[in-house]
């Protein structure tokens, strides 16, 4: 019974994954109706509410498992929570949409489920093997996931172009992955560090073709341009609380997964590295910005939005050192607010039983329906970066990185990106406040009032009481810069 | 004097400091209130209003006793000090200056207010909105941290976007209100940039810590660069040349907006930045060039402008602009002199901006008009407000005995006595008087055309005397005109000196702020801009003409909106490029980026070395012989052909086996019988199950690609397979480690077999093998979900006789063949621990046997004869395989450990059997139900497209 005892602190995953599988089991033997899939998500949903307590609470100790494949640290832990609360509050806002449209299959949560184990393994992974174990995990299900509106020809549409291009860039990871094997013989990031640490490897041309591979495949993920293709279909394609999932959990996960990669297995290729991330970080911001100014679908407007946010993020990144890890997090907490925040508004957006998702649509919505309005405002003002909201914060905390690490030009385009992109945002607030209005939107179901609501108290009040973002993400930072 | 601010904090931590949170304080609190209060009538919350803003003025006239006494007042609390963020708030001379303008401007507007909005509006949003945006100048003017300062310069922008906007069903005000936030906020994020490097060169925020360090700023390459980014910031702030034009729009805005926004806050925050900076920034060479250019081309341009302006508010925004142009260049000229002229204009400005902006109002809400050239003779009308607004005007020009006579004097004392220019002294003094020969000129046609030029015309409203309390405000500003107009030094005298004090880093010099100085050279300029702006005046028609003749129909928000369509337009145009939502073009900008990526490692690496040994390894490279070279040959063909005959199906698939063969053929002369022989069955049976697919698809693929498309994608596949064959090539020819070695030693000893891969497949990787026949199980019931019961549409197949479709020879000779086969098959599994074989192989070899049989035969025949549910077949292939593994639980070893030893059957000779053989037995079972599934689906398919058939008929 000791060996069990050894994977105590592997137990989250264990959890889900079981609890993934039971649900399954529940799903198959029971009716196949709509009230099966609520049940069974408001038992996934508890689920992850009681594995997020379960880590929260749990100690923060670096531990290896699995012959150091599997890794878990304060950082994971805050990953990981900030995952669960993502893809439990996306669950949550999706049930009213689904019944309405008629595909609430149980099959829903447990897929999200599933996806959630992956992240929790990209999080937690320590070698080049887990790394693609989990993202494969998290893939796989979310192809599912997008095209779940098998009746919709954008939603299979959509599916079917996420899951080609994914498999591309999974290959490309895998490619590249191989390539860093072949060259160092070795797979574990642990092991990587050392050997990579002789200075040599900036003169291995397969390494370094391996890593920029590598971060292809995960540019992709994270979808920063140029791999950013799939993420406006998807959006656009995929019914709107599976988009929130998109745009929440999984970001975080591939997010983290960068940044333990390149912090833990190519500390010693920074300098290589670090050109791709500014690359990747200048052109999500710039076309992210300049795309959104002319799109008239909201969810489309996400998606570039989240194309110039994951830009901004890199920018922590990019400046590798422990300040920007911790800039990142707390970056990604924000954001992930305002992200879920500003999806339960669109799923607000709703005539009878007719989703209306033209930005043109919100005309005069502070006639119609003021707290919905007001709440969406706060929400686009944070995500602008207008302080004192948190989306200012957030911002801030990647730019005073980079500029910390000398990376002032970075520092500036990214000032000038979100002048572009507090231009597209503010459109969507003087829409809203200034236009003439159209007809009232129908009341949203609790959850969905309930989220925008939460949200945008939490952006509008961060400024309160930033400590504990800052200390738990100084802390998880901590863990993987030393 | 700034330098004392650190002895002084430890004593200035007394309990009076919290008066200064207070100040701050006020207007937040007072949101609250108003909020409330206009709830229940339109009065109360003007009176909420008004008594938020007097509640801070007492908190700061309480404090400014400590002012006075040279000491700066300091209060703070801890917010995020490992960040560099502080909640600290400073009072020194320049802030109590510009609290008190705030306030006690903010106060008469207030009242004004009251009077000015219709009835019908309860001014409760107004009033919000308008002490929010109090409250963000206040923040401004009292931040210690630089930070906190550009959080409330963002306030600002904000508000008076909300301020500006009032009146929203005005598209001209939704446009100006834009207009003015796209760039005060773009200054604002320009602003913010800059404080975060100044924090990064001064290694603090806070400012009195910058303040100390001016000189490591001043000193540092990044000096520059801050100095824009802040200069950005107070100039599109403060309206200068050519950010200016969005503050002629923001006119239409209700007036006391403009009279509070234009006057004495909003546009003063960028000259308070530019004053608050002086001893960080200024004393530069860049500092003098870039500020004092600016202002005085500002100061000229808004000065003729607002000459050619009708507008009565037009008039004042450019005149505006121009008096914020002379600020700046005060502050340009970077002499002590110009910078206290420079503070004190400051003053005047707002007090006889906002008493004309208020007088102004007044005229619009009398006469229903702001066109001066529908009225006249106003003087007759409403005589005290006209003498308000002469003496207000008056000053504007700089006539003596004003307060802006008196700043205009230093103005015009510093340009004589300013050190630059050696060779043009004249330059300077010349440019001011022109600039002033301008303002007088405004100034006189503002009095000439509203209060006399003839007896009154016909407006739209009947003008008389507005209420009392409306003009109550103009009367005490335009009293505090006369009193500093009378007794300067007695007046703003101390107050300018201790503002002064902040603003210079040196000391102040000895300044008499008196009303007679002598008859001097700046009394001869003041005569001369007196005599020339009246001639101006007098022959304004022909400007009139002139402008009316080069009219320029580009307007700023015309230009604006233009510009935001062209972002629109630019955007579309981007995403028509980028996002074509095209998974073809997605696909060739993936591969793209894929291959420019690994170019550009490749670029990465220093070829200083060596470019030979980048790419080759110290591996010998293995000898070419005629074999290989054949092999390479047909195998290119091969693939060549596939692609070449894609459109024709069968062909392509021909071509295809014939590439699977030579890599079968590969595997065998790298000594691998085992690959061999799986790839050369895996070949069989795909190519077999696609031929019957085939029957389902056109003969031919349909054109679905562009030539030029297909040179692209032929490009990029080259580029790619290159990159990806020389990559091989590198790590080919590079040592490494295999973990063959192991188990070529341990194949016989721990798994009882001499075939190593098998022994791999069933034993060491076994749990590996049995993932993998779930997976294919797992697909195979995919396979079954999809297909069984679909009605496929597909185009009728050849019509042929029954007799041609099987040809009798092929059904004869396939017959006696599948015992033959099933034997081998047989064979081949039970030698397969020890010789090239196994349950994989043999479970194809079976699968082509049956499938064979189809093909020949034909499905009817087929599925008549082989009634096996193959599902089931799957189900007990898994069960044997998973039970294998769990036996070994039995024996007391963990799961899928296998044994082995001799057993000697009869008829057959000792005979070696492992554990594992019963596990390869559930190999060979799922492998052949795969198979066979997947034919009795495919074949299926054929029979529900017949039903189809009527079915559709009857729809």
């Amino acid at each position: 019974m000791e060996t069990l005892a050894a994977f105590a602190p592997a137990l989250p995953e264990i959890i889900l994954a079981a609890g993934a599988m039971v649900f399954l089991m529940l799903g198959v033997f029971s009716a196949d109706n709509a009230r099966t899939g609520v049940f069974i998500g408001w038992l996934t949903v508890l689920l992850m509410a009681g594995v997020a307590i379960m880590i929260g609470t749990g100690g923060a100790e670096r531990v290896e498992l699995f012959d150091g494949a599997f890794v878990v640290d304060a950082f994971s832990r805050f990953c990981k929570v900030l995952i669960l609360g993502a893809a439990a509050v996306s669950l949550m806002l999706s049930f009213g949409y689904f019944e309405r449209e008629r595909i609430m299959k149980f099959e829903i949560p447990v897929l999200a489920l599933l996806s959630t184990v992956g992240m929790f393994m990209m999080v937690s992974a320590n070698d080049l093997i887990s790394l693609y174990l989990g993202l494969e995990l998290m893939s796989l299900a979310l192809y599912v996931l997008a095209a779940v509106h098998r009746d919709s020809l954008r939603s299979s549409e959509s599916g079917l172009k996420y899951f080609v291009l994914g498999a591309l860039s999974s290959g490309m990871l895998l490619y590249g992955a191989s390539l860093i094997y072949g060259f160092t013989g070795t797979t574990s990031f642990t092991a990587l560090a050392s050997t990579l640490q002789a200075g040599e490897a900036a003169q291995n041309l397969g390494l370094i073709v391996g890593l920029v591979f590598l971060l292809v495949g995960l540019a992709f993920k994270i979808s920063a341009v140029p791999f950013h293709m799939w993420t406006p279909d998807v959006y656009e394609g995929a019914p709107t609380p599976v988009t929130a999932f998109f745009a929440g959990a999984p970001k975080v996960a591939a997010m983290a997964l960068l940044l333990r990669v390149l912090h833990d297995a190519f500390p010693g290729m920074l300098f290589q590295w670090q050109q791709i991330i500014v690359f990747l970080s200048v052109a999500s911001m710039l076309l992210g910005s300049f795309a959104a100014i002319g799109q008239t679908s909201i969810k489309r407007l996400m998606a570039f939005s989240s194309i110039a946010n994951v830009g901004f993020i890199l920018i922590g990144l990019a400046a590798g050192t422990q300040y920007g890890v911790s800039s990142v997090l707390i970056y990604l907490a924000i954001y992930v607010v305002m992200t879920l925040g500003s999806f339960a508004v669109v799923l607000a957006m709703r005539r009878a039983n007719e989703m209306d998702e033209t930005i043109g649509s919100l005309a005069g919505l502070s006639q119609t329906n003021l707290p919905l309005a007001v709440a969406f405002a706060a929400l686009l003002f944070s995500l602008a970066g207008i302080p004192p909201l948190a989306g200012f914060f957030a911002k801030f905390y990647v730019l005073d990185a980079a500029i910390k690490a000398g990376l002032t030009p970075l520092a500036i385009i990214g000032v000038l990106a979100s002048v572009v992109g507090a231009f597209y945002y503010l459109r969507l607030v003087k829409i809203m406040f200034f236009d003439a209005p159209g007809e009232a939107f129908t009341q949203a179901e609790p959850a969905v009032r309930w989220v925008f609501t939460l949200s945008a108290l939490l952006v509008t009040f961060y400024v309160v009481y930033p400590a504990f973002l800052l200390d738990a993400a100084g802390t998880a930072a901590r863990a993987l810069v030393p | 004097m700034p330098r004392r601010v650190a002895a002084q904090t430890a004593v200035q931590h007394g309990m009076s400091n919290i008066s200064l949170f207070l100040i701050l304080l006020a207007p937040f609190a007072g949101i609250f209130a108003v909020s409330v209060a206009a709830g229940f009538s339109r009065s109360l919350g003007a009176w909420a209003a008004g008594a938020s803003m007097a509640a801070g003025l007492v908190a700061a006239l309480q404090l400014a006793p400590q002012v006075f006494s040279g000491s700066v007042v300091l209060w703070r609390v801890a917010w995020l000090p490992e960040w560099g963020l502080d909640f600290a708030l400073r009072l020194d001379g320049l802030g109590l200056l510009f609290v008190v303008l705030i306030l006690g401007i903010g106060l008469l507007i207030v009242l004004y207010a009251a009077y000015y909005m219709p009835q019908t509006d309860n001014l409760g949003r107004f009033y919000i909105a308008l002490l929010g945006f109090a409250g963000g100048m206040l923040g401004i003017v009292l931040a210690e941290n630089i930070l906190l300062m550009v959080v409330f310069w963002e306030v600002t922008s904000l508000t008076s976007f909300l301020l500006i906007a009032y009146k929203y069903a005005d598209v001209e005000a939704r446009i100006a209100a834009r207009l003015s936030l796209a760039m005060t906020g773009g200054g604002g994020l320009a602003l913010l940039a800059g404080a975060l490097l100044l924090g990064h060169v001064a290694g603090s925020y806070d400012f009195s810590v910058i303040e100390d360090r001016a000189g490591l700023v001043r000193d540092n390459a990044l000096y520059p660069v801050i100095l824009i980014l802040f200069l950005l910031g107070a100039f599109t702030k403060s309206a200068q040349f050519p950010f200016h034009v969005w503050l002629p729009h923001a006119m239409a805005a209700p007036t006391p907006v403009s009279a509070y926004l234009h006057s004495a806050t909003m546009v003063k925050a960028g000259v308070f930045l530019l004053a608050r900076m002086y001893p960080i920034l200024a004393g530069t060479e860049l500092w003098f060039v870039i500020v004092s250019t600016t202002g005085a081309i500002t100061f000229l341009y808004g000065a003729y402008i607002a000459l050619l302006k009708h507008d009565l508010k037009g008039l004042l925004a450019y005149s505006t602009i121009s008096h914020l142009g002379l600020i700046t260049l005060l502050f340009g000229l970077d002499t002590p002199l110009a910078a206290i002229a420079g503070v004190f204009h400051i003053i005047n400005h707002a007090i006889f901006k906002a008493s004309l902006f208020m007088a102004a109002g007044i005229i619009d809400h009398e006469t229903g008009t702001r066109d001066m050239r529908r009225m006249a003779g106003l003087f007759k009308a409403m005589p005290r407000t006209a003498i308000l607004g002469i003496l207000a005007a008056a000053s504007m020009a700089g006539v003596p005995l004003l307060n802006g006579f008196l700043s205009k004097e230093m103005f015009f004392t510093a340009t004589v006595a300013h050190p630059g220019f050696e060779n043009a002294i004249y330059l300077l003094p010349a440019f001011a008087t022109i600039a002033g020969m301008l303002s007088v000129a405004y100034s006189v046609r503002f009095v000439h055309d509203v209060f006399f030029d003839g007896p009154v015309k016909k407006t739209p409203k009947v003008p008389h005397e507005p209420p009392v309390w409306m003009r109550l405000p103009i009367e005490v500003l335009v009293g505090l005109v006369l009193i500093v107009g009378f007794l300067p030094q007695l007046s703003v005298g101390p107050i300018l000196h201790t503002a002064a004090e902040a603003v210079l880093p040196g000391p102040v010099p000895d300044i008499k702020l008196a009303v007679w100085h002598g008859f001097n050279l700046p009394l001869v300029m003041t005569i001369m801009a007196f005599g020339l702006g009246i001639l101006q005046f007098s022959r304004r028609h022909k400007l009139y003409a002139l402008r009316d003749r080069f009219a320029f129909a580009l307007t700023s928000p015309v230009a604006f909106e233009r510009f935001y369509r062209a972002a629109a337009r630019l955007s579309t145009a981007l995403l028509a490029f980028a996002d074509t939502q095209s998974l073809q073009r997605y696909l060739a900008l993936f591969f793209s980026f894929a291959v420019i990526a690994g170019v550009w490692a490749w670029v990465r690496i220093d070829l200083t070395g060596g470019g030979a040994t980048v790419l080759t390894g110290p591996l010998p490279i293995l000898a070419v012989d005629a074999t290989a070279v054949v092999a390479a040959a047909t195998l290119v063909f091969a693939a060549l052909g596939t692609v070449v005959f894609r459109h024709d199906r069968l062909k392509a698939l021909i071509y295809m086996s014939v590439a699977g063969t030579v890599v079968s053929l590969a595997f065998l002369r790298f000594h691998a019988p085992d690959l061999a022989m799986t790839q050369l069955s895996v070949e069989v049976v795909t190519i077999l199950l696609l031929l019957m697919c085939l029957r389902y698809l056109p003969e031919r693929s349909a054109r679905q690609s562009t030539t030029g498309r297909r040179m692209r994608d032929g490009l990029l596949a080259t580029a790619a397979g290159t990159g990806v064959a020389a990559l091989t090539y590198a790590m080919l020819t590079r040592p490494y480690e295999t973990i063959a070695a192991y188990h070529m030693a341990n194949a016989k000893p721990l798994g009882g077999g001499t075939n190593v891969v098998n022994v791999i497949l069933v034993d060491f990787r076994g749990y590996d093998t049995l993932g993998e026949i779930a997976v294919l199980a797992m697909a195979a019931l995919g396979l079954h979900a999809l297909l069984s019961g679909t009605r496929m549409q597909g185009p009728g197949g050849p019509t042929l006789a029954s007799a041609d479709r099987y040809p009798i020879m092929l059904a004869e000779l396939m017959r006696p063949l599948l015992p033959l086969s099933l034997a081998v098959a047989a064979y081949i599994f039970l030698r397969g621990h020890n010789l090239p074989g196994g349950g994989f192989i043999a479970g194809l070899v079976a699968a082509v046997a049956l499938v064979l049989q189809y093909v020949a035969q034909g499905t009817d025949f087929a599925g008549e004869r082989l009634r096996i549910n193959t599902v089931r077949l799957l189900g007990i292939g898994l069960g044997i395989a998973t039970l294998t593994g769990v036996a070994s639980f039995v024996f007391g070893y963990p799961f899928l450990t296998s044994t082995h030893g001799y057993v000697t059957p009869p008829v057959i000779d000792k005979f070696e059997l492992a554990s594992a053989i019963a596990f390869d037995l559930g190999v060979f079972l799922v492998v052949i139900g795969t198979v066979l599934l997947a034919l009795t689906e495919l074949a299926g398919l054929r029979r529900a497209e017949d039903v189809a058939v009527p079915a559709k008929g009857d729809a």
